[in-house]
């Protein structure tokens, strides 16, 4: 090794050292993954395609949320959120590889909002191992509410199902004290959740339960249900099933010349297009009463969060015009986990955390979410992991819901 | 011959290097990758059998991976079983299903089997949903413990490795010579000695019993979750598309089918835009028909195309010995 040789040899390890020093400066403010001066990634998974795309206005609109407040704010503290939104098409065996591929691959800070129970069940295993935040899961199992011991990275966003079947049930009990009430639910853990609420809002009133018929998720035709409850004269009809099975239920009902003096749908279904679809197709939506805990597009346009929505979709989501316009309750319901995330992410820390933001996400106590409804507080505590649980009435009236009563609390 | 093996043979030891390299050198993300592609290996080689060396066609392959599947995620959730031991056991069970689905298969030829087969697809992964007390219904069943991506890798590819050398040994004797037999005329095998019904079902319980396996894989890889919506009948298809483009008659071209069906849905899956979101179902479906034009017989086709020519220019030359 000549003269020149050694002289190389010497640069190249000076340099070497250099740049392990300045490696290890920059990374003395050590961040959870993610996080960078200037940005914050998030991910989740949802149904693009496949049985359950109708859901995927709601990464659109969390997206756009996003967007509007990089834009407006510069992001939360100076760092601006990139949402990653990955098509699982409600498959749980494509949830599993997509949840590795944002915790490994594209290193993200948490999991925001994906959607679906199977596909949160067959992956929170996998986030809390790995101490991810999985967090304002798109479903309304009672899963993420109640297992907050053994899965702390794991949080939910709506009101669960038993919940919302037990205010229809006192609500029955109360108003309509001799109803012979007829009920259609679908035959797995969500219809029978639902059932279950049902039966404990009725309390002692449980025998007005004149006819349970449950269906199977995949059958089209509900037909033989309908009919059988027609005939034990059933006055009161109750549906704990998905949008597709809802709109025929109510198509058939009129069909077969029956119509119950009140018909209460589950809020999964209830969202004003699914009823546009079920009146097109010739069903009778006289007293056709459901729940819910967001506003309303269509029907509430004046309130100041609906407005800021409109803003919002005609700068930053103008595909999702017509969708807001006709009252598709999933884009108000993107705005309002979004929301909910940002609120969460100021209040975790001026650097964020993961451990930071599930805090804020167990400490919420605030009425400012502009989306949901008036006066719905998302409250949360170490042992209470339910943010909502409040629910309004809503009875149909002509061409859109409108509420009835007041707010209701204990949803949960 | 000779020379025909000694490619095979380092064609084959290149592949096992390139799958043990892999393991040391990747990610743990793309083990996880790497298993799915060992996956979909075996129930494409299991297809491959009764498609391609029986000339019985199944588009309802998945159903046998949710048998496999769900048999694993039952046997660890209530009885606390050693994975690796309820592999065997999804063999035996979707063996004896195979061949149980095989008897009927014996009256039924060509698109009515397709037919068959398909409503096989259709209809067992709404069996969970009615039986939800024991298979946790839409809400799925888990197993008791979830390995690891590597140890998923490791367990997958010996799989791989025991049912590639298990199909080749099937294959090349008395049982493959019959089941080609039936696949090139099965009046011509009738009348050669060849039993129909046993070396029908027989296909079927071997094709049944690779799929359980892929299937129980499947559910681990899945973090040990089985729910009936991972079984469609998309799995069925990609199955079929993959030995389809793996080519059938042949076990070489295996692995480019697996790689396709394994890895396409996840690079694509990367680019996801609101309304343009079946981008990935069209880009499949391009490169099938691309496929299906170019390669009738798939990428074993085209290496047997290869090793043609290549055999017809050193016949064609006189100064090679």
């Amino acid at each position: 090794m000549g003269m020149k040789g050694r002289l190389v040899a010497v640069l190249a390890g000076v340099a070497m050292v250099a740049t392990i020093a300045v490696t290890a400066a920059s990374g003395a403010t050590r961040t959870d993954p993610g996080v960078t001066a200037t940005s914050i990634n998030i991910g989740g998974t949802f149904p693009l395609t496949g049985v359950a795309s109708l859901y995927k206005t709601i990464p659109a609109a969390e997206k756009a949320y996003f967007d509007y407040v990089n834009d407006t704010a510069g992001g939360v503290n100076g760092r601006k959120i990139n949402f990653n939104i990955l098509d699982d098409s409600y498959d749980p065996s494509k949830t599993v590889p997509l949840a590795q591929q944002l915790v490994s691959q594209d290193k993200v800070f948490a999991a925001v909002g994906s959607l679906g129970t199977a596909p949160g069940l067959a992956t929170w295993g996998y986030y809390n191992q790995n101490k991810v935040p999985q967090v304002l899961l798109a479903t309304g199992d009672s899963y993420w509410g109640f297992s907050y011991k053994k899965y702390p990275w794991t949080t939910g966003w709506q009101p669960d199902y038993p919940g919302e079947g037990k205010l229809y049930g006192r609500y029955i009990a109360k108003n309509m004290p001799t109803a012979k009430i007829g009920v259609l639910y679908q035959n797995d853990a969500f219809g029978k959740n639902y059932y279950a609420g049902l039966r404990v809002g009725l309390g002692a009133k449980k025998e007005l339960i004149t006819d349970a018929e449950s269906y199977d998720a995949t059958s089209t035709s509900v037909t033989q249900q309908i009919l059988s409850m027609k005939a034990k004269g059933c006055d009161t009809l109750v549906i704990f099933a998905l949008p597709g099975q809802t709109i025929t239920a109510l198509v058939t009902a009129t069909k077969v010349g029956w119509s119950p003096s009140a018909t209460f749908v589950g809020n999964v279904s209830s969202n004003r297009i699914f009823m546009l679809a079920a009146l097109g197709a010739g069903a009778n939506l006289n007293n056709v009463y459901s729940t819910t805990y967001i506003e309303s597009s269509s029907s509430q346009k004046n309130l100041p969060g609906v407005k800021l929505a409109a803003s919002i979709v005609a700068k930053y989501a103008p595909a999702l015009q017509s969708s807001f316009d006709n009252g598709d309750a999933n884009v108000m319901y993107g705005f309002g986990v979004a929301w909910t995330f940002v609120y969460a992410l100021q209040h975790a820390g001026k650097t964020p955390t993961r451990a930071g933001l599930m805090k804020a996400l167990h400490s919420l106590n605030t009425t400012k979410n502009p989306f949901v409804y008036p006066g719905i507080r998302l409250q949360t505590s170490a042992k209470d992991n339910f943010p909502i649980e409040q629910e309004i009435l809503i009875k149909w009236a002509g061409q859109d819901f409108q509420a009835i009563g007041k707010l209701q609390g204990g949803v949960r | 011959m000779t020379r025909g093996l000694a490619t095979r043979l380092t064609a084959i030891g290149i592949v096992v290097a390139i799958v043990v390299l892999l393991g040391f050198t990747m990610t743990d993300y793309h083990r996880g990758l790497g298993a799915r592609v060992g996956i979909y290996f075996i129930a494409i080689l299991g297809l491959n059998i009764l498609i391609g060396y029986t000339g019985q066609i199944s588009i309802g392959h998945g159903a046998f991976m949710a048998i496999g599947g769900y048999t694993t995620a039952i046997m660890s959730n209530y009885h606390h079983t050693n994975l690796i031991a309820t592999l065997p056991l999804a063999f035996a069970i979707t063996f004896v299903c195979g061949v149980l689905v095989g008897i009927p298969s014996l009256r039924f030829r060509g698109v009515y089997l397709a037919l068959a087969t398909f409503a096989l697809a259709v209809s067992v992964p709404q069996l969970p949903l009615k039986w939800s007390k024991w298979t946790g219904g839409s809400n799925g069943i888990r197993t008791h413990t979830t390995p690891g991506n590597t140890w998923l890798y490791e367990v997958t590819w010996a799989c791989v490795g025991l049912a590639f050398v298990g199909a080749w040994l099937i294959l090349r004797g008395r049982t493959g010579r019959a089941f080609r037999s039936i696949r090139d005329s099965e009046i011509a095998a009738a009348s050669s000695g060849v039993s129909l019904p046993i070396y029908k079902t027989l296909a079927f319980g071997i094709s049944a019993a690779f799929a359980g396996v892929a299937g129980s894989l499947f559910v681990l890889v899945t973090n040990g979750f089985a729910q009936p919506n991972e079984f469609g009948v998309t799995l069925s298809l990609q199955i079929l598309i993959g030995a389809a483009v793996a080519g059938l008659g042949s076990l070489y071209g295996t692995i480019v089918g697996a790689l396709f069906v394994g890895l396409l849905p996840e690079l694509s899956s990367s680019a996801p835009l609101i309304g343009s979101s079946h981008g990935q179902d069209v880009v499949f479906g391009a490169i099938v028909i691309l496929v299906m034009l170019l390669l009738p017989n798939g990428v074993a086709g085209l290496l047997h195309a290869i090793d043609s020519r290549v055999k017809s220019a050193i016949k064609s030359d006189p100064t090679a010995s």
